[in-house]
Order: C-alpha cells, then structure tokens, then sequence
C-alpha cells in the first residue's frame, strides 16, 4: 500500500513547481495532501500518513 | 567507454554488499526519447549489478513496457524499481527512483539495495502495525537534489 519515490528535483521540475519545492529533501504525500521540508523522522511521517488517511 | 565508478567506489561498494543476504532485483525503465538521464542512469545501475551476483536487472522501456510500467507504478524516465528476487518472484517494497541517483543519492541507492537485501525496514513496530491495516494507497514523494 505505501510507494515511496525518489525524485531528482531538477530532472522534473515541472512536479517540483506543482508541489512548490523550495528546499530540499522536501516529502509529498498523495498528491501533496502534505509537504514537509527537511528530514521527517519516522514518528512524524506515522503521524502525517494518519492524518491524510483520517485513521 | 570509461566506466561511471571508480576502482575506489567499486571497492567500497564491494566491502558494504558483502553481508547481503538476500537477492535484489532492479528493474530499470528508460525511453528513447526526451530523456536526457537515461542512458547514464542505466550504466550507472548495470555497473552497481556487476559488483555482486545477489544483484539483477531487466532493462525496459516506458512505452514498449507499458503495461509493466503501469503494474509497478512507474511513470517516469528514467525510472528505477529496487525490488527483491525469491526464487523467479519478483517482490516488490514499493521503493522507487525517478531520474539519476548520482551524487548523495547514490549513497541512498547503496543502502536501499542493502535494506531490500536485509528484508528489513527497520521501522517500529507500532509503525508496521499501522501501516498494514492501510486500505488506501499512500504515495511518498521525496523530492531532492543530487548535491
């Protein structure tokens, strides 16, 4: 159920925009339902996926 | 042609594949045109596979390939699948890469291969708890860049 994708930022730029990249590592979940720049430590990426899944 | 990897680097790479234990799979999708990474994604990936024989990899095409591309969620060029091999099963673990993993992100692409090798994530239990009772597809893009 979980993908996990690494994007090359400057190779596709155009979803860089559509999520508003400006710092990275920058995590997007599901269609930018949530945008976290910088390291997402494993307890804030449980509780972000809950949140979006309304879990 | 010079090869991508350093005598050095292979060493390196070598010495942290050594406890390997299981096969990894990588399967690999180009296109033959706009691409302007493909082709040196691909050298770089097969280079990484010649340093050991728990290591494979397919070659495909985003459009000759389509309906593979579709069943692994792969809709970009180039795009890579680091996935596990038991027996002729491919398993996959969802881990994907869009674009060249060069620079730091090669260094993810070394350990990814190593967890995929472990069949480990070494995530918390509550988190895999959690996660396998997720009905819905969740979609983690980690956008970086190679320096």
């Amino acid at each position: 159920m979980v993908q996990a994708e690494m994007v090359e930022a400057t190779e596709f730029q155009e979803l860089s925009n559509k999520y508003n990249v400006s710092g990275v590592p920058q995590t997007t979940i599901n269609d930018g339902a949530a945008n976290i720049t910088g390291a997402v430590p494993e307890n804030n990426m449980l509780e972000e996926i809950k949140r979006i899944t309304g879990k | 042609m010079a090869k991508l990897l350093t005598e050095d680097v292979v060493k390196q790479i070598e010495e942290a594949f050594a406890p390997m234990k299981e096969a990894v799979h990588i399967m690999f999708f180009g296109q033959k045109e706009g691409c302007d990474h493909c082709a040196d994604t691909q050298r770089l990936l097969e280079e990484v596979v010649a340093i050991s024989d728990k290591l494979s990899i397919e070659i495909y095409d985003l459009d000759d390939d389509a309906d593979l591309a579709e069943k692994f969620n792969v809709d970009k060029a180039p795009g890579t699948v680091i996935a596990g091999k038991d027996g002729e099963t491919v398993s996959d673990y969802g881990i994907r890469y869009a674009g060249i993993p060069s620079g730091h992100e090669f260094t993810s692409l070394i350990q990814d291969i190593l967890l995929v090798a472990g069949r480990d994530s070494g995530l918390a239990q509550e988190t895999r708890d959690f996660l396998k009772e997720l009905t819905e597809p969740v979609l983690l893009q980690v956008f970086v860049t190679p320096t």
